[in-house]
């Protein structure tokens, strides 16, 4: 068995024990990275030097000389940092994401950057200025997005955990379709900052693996208190150590009501069925809750809202103090429009029009302000249904990954398709997205979602539904 | 159709967005799809409910009024190509 | 046909530089006379992926300048984005509390044409952060006709509060005493410093003409005016200008206009600023106050300058003009009030420190800290002088002195050779001997009755007065005189 094939929390032991060094295992991870990185395409940038840099150093820390990589809208002092998007240049950030930073001292070796959706607009990690990532389990196909590179990465076996970010699904829908393990956290858990904003209220950072145990790991180790983020919750301390026999024996596990009607593609239905039948076999209730306003509501309130604060966020890229400009303009408006018409791409463009449109004087009040008070009546809908239940059960996406190019030319359709990842966002709750099996040779995955700061909680239940469906394997990367 | 491609079009100018004809074609099928999308909002009454809702009750936090200098600002002025000397040169700022 | 009257309406928008010693969201210093862009960060450079932090003191130099200016304090406010783009604007929106700000209402009050006490009502008062300044190529440093501009971020993120009043002003010099007494009742707050010359105070004025005619011209807001002065001029070109249309029965445009302090005119803005509305700042949740928090800032506050003025006038007698001179510092009015509470008569006391102790602070050009006669001190000088046991120019001579040796006043006293309490009795009859003896002829002349006018007479009393240094009574002069001739 290849170093490389290991899972996060025995490379942490063999590396303590000493059984193997962080240069052997670096060397397992870049041939397995070598030989795949031409079917896939997951990195923006390679850190190699970076990453023998750290190596010649002493690593300590619970991480020490673990291989990893970050989505590329995560800062990195000094190594160019794009959101996978040309008008970002070749900025290279004057300092670390917060995030990082904590997986940096806690031993872990950067080997690059990899690809999204540009500023991470997107579900298929195609909107890239660096073109598309494909697939590992198979590479006619997406990955998913925003995240996608995250998930290939860690699916394709080139390194045992990757961060990503969510904002409406960005982790839970690539995770689901590459079939690896991935958390999307309480808002306010993980620091966002160094996190390339996109939704503000939504935005939150979190890993990729596969297993639960090694996404406990991690979460051990970028769960912190920052006073560097305003929206990161103070008075919490949580506690994600690992269980070995849990229990969700009594414990509430509802369906959505309003979703049932929806169809979804037979691999998924199926899967619904057989993780009731497990999650029944260890002594749960399954029930069901209401979300009207939800099912109706959430996703024009969603796109509302964060193309809303999407077109603010990105007012700040005009070519003056970073990223790609023009030095040849006659006045500051020619700069300001030819970098930016040049610099974003196609989707990022709508959405900032869309934004802009949605907060002009004469519409905001019916759009955005409306869009913020039904962001209200939806909070107030899951905190009844978490009155009712202990967890909701969906799935992530209603339908396979499509192939490469396959994507809906109907925008508003793709965005439909995010139902049941972007409430979450929307509520500011935890969803993790787990595997549950293959169908012909694709991954299937589900979603468990909390209440906020049930984080713990949702992952001892994935520890035990792991435990049931055994963990995804190393997909083939294209490679025969 | 809610918005005309002209109307669009004064919007991606105020977003400093130069659109060329097919772009601006799809902006506006986008737009206008996705404001029929918003016209759901009209079924809800949301008179009195709360507006500009955070995902919880957070208090923002305050910071002691301490000087903190940052200590790598020639970072930040390496990564711009229009600084001149120790100042940022922008082109003419007046409209002609 | 009745002669048409126009009533100018005009509310002013007030920029003061709150006092804090890091920026508004973040740890960067706010001194704007570093060497340029020094004092940045990412934070306020708007990187990519920074957030704001909230600055605790400028919260409290807010809610201060809110209590000085008679307003309420909201416990919870929000900070929102103001989208406009700008070279000086780092994240192409400023973060600005426009929408549900940091107090409620309050007022200012100044005199009318009548001189009666009048409310201009402040409609509140907000948080928000500063931009770049823009320095531009052209000769004359203005924006006009500069084809490049240089920008320096140090002044990006610094902490302001906005104020915004009604358009209750209906004067130049309405203006000008609102914004003056605004600006006293802030540093008195502790809130800021206003250093016009450092730019910590910018006018903005919406002017606009009301006709007895019933016509109403559109609002014109002009900009850029950055001392009492230019407000006074500005507004009062305005109200020529608008009138002059409305005359010629033309229309006011509604617009945007530059003032132009050299020219002394204002003249259509040629910048595009078009704001949008606002969105809420999703990187600060809600400021709390707390209702003990407002307590604690009341208790801070002093006493207002413009009220201390009137209790001057009305409790001590003090002159209207002079109690505005003694108020307008905060700590001079304290040493005033230091004399008086160590026994000195308050009416010569406040004369005493308007003529002499300013004075003697513009020749030395000292602060009142620096001023070496302790307040008691002058308080028994004040007093000596009142009760006649030195002359008033004595009293000056001795204050000199003091001032110059550090010195108390009995010492000041003695070295100038002044007998306390004047020269009376036989000292004085000693005195007056020694005169007739060195004016034999003038005393010859009297004694003959050739002295008609007494001109005589009044010669050898103002000898005598210059023999006792003035210290002897005029009356007893002229009758120890009479009764020796």
């Amino acid at each position: 068995m290849e170093l490389y094939e290991y899972n996060l929390h025995e490379l942490t032991e063999k590396l303590k024990s000493k059984e193997i060094s962080p240069s052997e295992l670096f060397e397992s991870c870049k041939k397995r990275i070598d030989a795949c990185e031409e079917n896939i395409h997951a990195f923006i940038t390679h850190t190699e030097d970076f990453a023998k840099a750290q190596l010649n150093k002493e690593l300590t820390g619970i991480f020490a000389g673990v291989p990893t990589v970050l989505k590329d809208n995560l800062c990195t002092k000094g190594i160019r940092t794009t959101a996978a998007s040309k008008i970002l240049g070749n900025w290279r950030p004057p300092y670390d994401a917060t995030a990082w930073k904590d997986l940096r001292e806690a031993g872990a070796v950067l080997m690059g950057k990899v690809n999204m959706d540009e500023f991470a607009m997107g579900n298929t990690c195609g909107n890239s200025a660096f073109g598309p990532t494909h697939n590992p389990n198979d590479i006619s196909r997406v990955p998913g997005g925003s995240s996608g590179g995250s998930a290939a990465a860690v699916s394709a076996g080139y390194v045992p955990f990757a961060l990503g970010s969510d904002t409406g699904g960005s982790i839970r829908q690539p995770a689901s379709y590459c079939g690896v393990y991935g958390l999307k956290p309480t808002y306010g858990m993980v620091s966002r900052y160094g996190l390339i904003s996109y939704g503000s209220s939504l935005d939150q950072i979190g890993p990729f693996a596969r297993t639960v145990r090694d996404l406990q790991l991690v979460m051990s180790v970028i769960s912190n208190y920052d006073p560097m983020d305003s929206s990161c919750f103070r008075e919490k301390a949580h506690d994600f150590t690992h269980n070995e026999n849990p229990s969700i024996k009594g414990k509430k596990i509802a369906l959505v009501k309003e979703f049932q009607g929806f169809t979804l593609d037979a691999p998924i239905a199926d899967a619904m069925n057989k993780i009731k039948k497990i999650l029944e076999d260890e002594g749960a209730i399954i029930t069901e809750v209401s979300l009207p306003v939800v099912a109706r509501y959430a996703v024009a309130c969603y796109y509302a809202l964060a193309m809303s604060e999407a077109h603010t966020n990105l007012e700040r890229y005009d070519g003056v103090r970073l990223g790609y400009t023009v030095k040849d303009a006659a006045g500051i408006k020619e700069m300001f429009e030819r970098v930016r018409s040049y610099g974003f791409g196609p989707e990022v463009k709508s959405r900032i029009i869309a934004g802009t449109c949605l907060t002009e004087p004469t519409r905001c009040e019916e759009y955005y302000v409306a869009a913020t008070k039904v962001r209200t009546l939806i909070a107030q809908e899951f905190s009844r249904a978490f009155g009712e239940t202990d967890f909701i059960l969906q799935p992530v996406t209603p339908s396979m990954p499509p192939k490469i190019g396959e994507a809906d030319d109907d925008a508003m359709k793709g965005y439909e398709a995010d139902l049941y990842t972007l409430p979450v966002n929307l509520a500011g709750l935890p969803g993790l997205s787990f595997f549950t099996g293959y169908a012909d040779k694709l991954p299937v995955g589900l979603q468990l979602i909390g209440p906020r700061w049930s984080d713990p909680e949702l992952l001892h239940a994935g520890v035990i539904i792991e435990r049931h469906t055994g963990s995804p394997k190393i997909a083939n990367g294209g490679v025969k | 159709m809610k918005l005309t491609s002209e109307e669009v079009n004064e919007i991606a100018l105020e977003s400093r967005l130069l659109l060329n004809e097919a772009e601006l074609a799809g902006a506006v099928r986008y737009i206008n799809n996705f404001l029929d999308m918003l016209d759901r909002f009209r079924e809800l009454d949301l008179k009195d409910v709360e507006p500009f809702s955070f995902a919880e009750a957070l208090e923002c936090p305050l910071r002691d009024d301490v000087v903190t200098a940052f200590p790598d600002t020639e970072a930040i002025l390496h990564e711009s190509e229009h600084v001149d000397g120790s100042y940022f040169k922008v082109p003419r700022i007046m409209e002609e | 046909m009745a002669e048409l009257t126009f009533t100018p309406v005009i509310g002013i928008e007030i920029h003061i530089r709150l006092k804090s010693d890091s920026k508004l969201f973040c740890s960067c210093s706010t001194d704007t006379d570093a060497a340029p862009n020094t004092n940045i960060c990412p934070v306020c450079m708007g990187l990519p992926g920074t957030l704001p932090r909230l600055n605790h003191k400028v919260v409290e130099q807010g809610i201060l300048a809110g209590l000085a200016l008679n307003c309420g304090i909201r416990p919870k406010s929000l900070f929102f984005r103001k989208s406009y783009f700008y070279p000086d604007l780092p994240k192409g929106h400023q973060v600005s509390q426009c929408d549900l700000p940091i107090t409620t209402s309050g007022y200012i009050e100044v005199h009318d044409a009548e001189g009666n006490l009048k409310k201009i009502r402040v409609h509140h008062l907000h948080l928000e952060e500063d931009v770049g300044s823009l320095h531009h190529s052209a000769s004359d440093g203005r924006l006009e006709g500069a084809d490049t501009s240089y920008v320096d971020y140090n002044r990006c993120g610094t902490p302001l509060a906005e104020i915004v009043s009604e358009p209750d002003v209906a004067s130049a010099a309405e203006a000008v005493e609102y914004v003056m007494n605004l600006r006293r009742r802030v540093i008195y707050s502790g809130a800021s410093d206003v250093e016009l010359e450092k730019g910590m105070m910018r006018f903005d004025a919406n002017v606009s003409m009301k006709c007895s005619d019933g016509r109403w011209g559109h609002k014109v807001e002009v900009k850029n005016m950055n001392s009492f002065k230019a407000l006074e001029r500005a507004i009062e070109f305005e109200i020529k200008r608008q009138k002059k249309l409305m005359l010629n029965g033309e229309d006011v445009i509604q617009e945007t206009r530059h003032w132009n302090d050299a020219k002394g005119i204002t003249s259509p803005s040629r910048v595009k600023e078009n704001y949008r509305k606002f969105i809420v700042e999703p990187d600060l949740p809600p400021l709390h106050v707390t209702q003990e928090w407002i307590d604690r800032m009341k208790a801070k506050m002093p006493e207002m300058p413009d009220v201390k003025a009137r209790r001057y006038v009305s409790e001590m007698k003090i002159p209207p003009e002079v109690a505005d001179v003694l108020t307008d510092d905060k700590n001079l009015a304290a040493y005033f009030e230091a004399c008086v509470a160590a026994g000195a008569n308050p009416v010569r006391a406040s004369h005493w420190v308007r003529t002499e102790v300013l004075r003697v602070m513009n020749e030395k050009q000292w602060k009142i800290a620096d001023f070496n006669i302790k307040p008691e001190v002058l308080a028994s000088l004040v007093a000596r002088v009142d009760e006649g046991k030195i002359s008033t120019t004595q009293g000056k001579e001795v204050f000199d002195y003091m001032t110059a040796n550090n010195s108390g006043v009995d010492e000041a006293i003695k070295k100038l050779g002044i007998t306390e309490g004047g020269v009376a009795g036989n000292a004085l009859n000693d005195v007056i001997q020694t005169v007739l003896k060195n004016n034999p002829d003038v005393l010859e002349e009297i004694k003959s009755g050739k002295d008609t006018k007494g001109k005589k007479l009044k010669f050898l009393q103002g000898l005598v007065m210059k023999e006792t240094k003035g210290q002897a009574k005029p009356q007893e002069v002229a009758e120890a005189l009479n009764t020796i001739i």
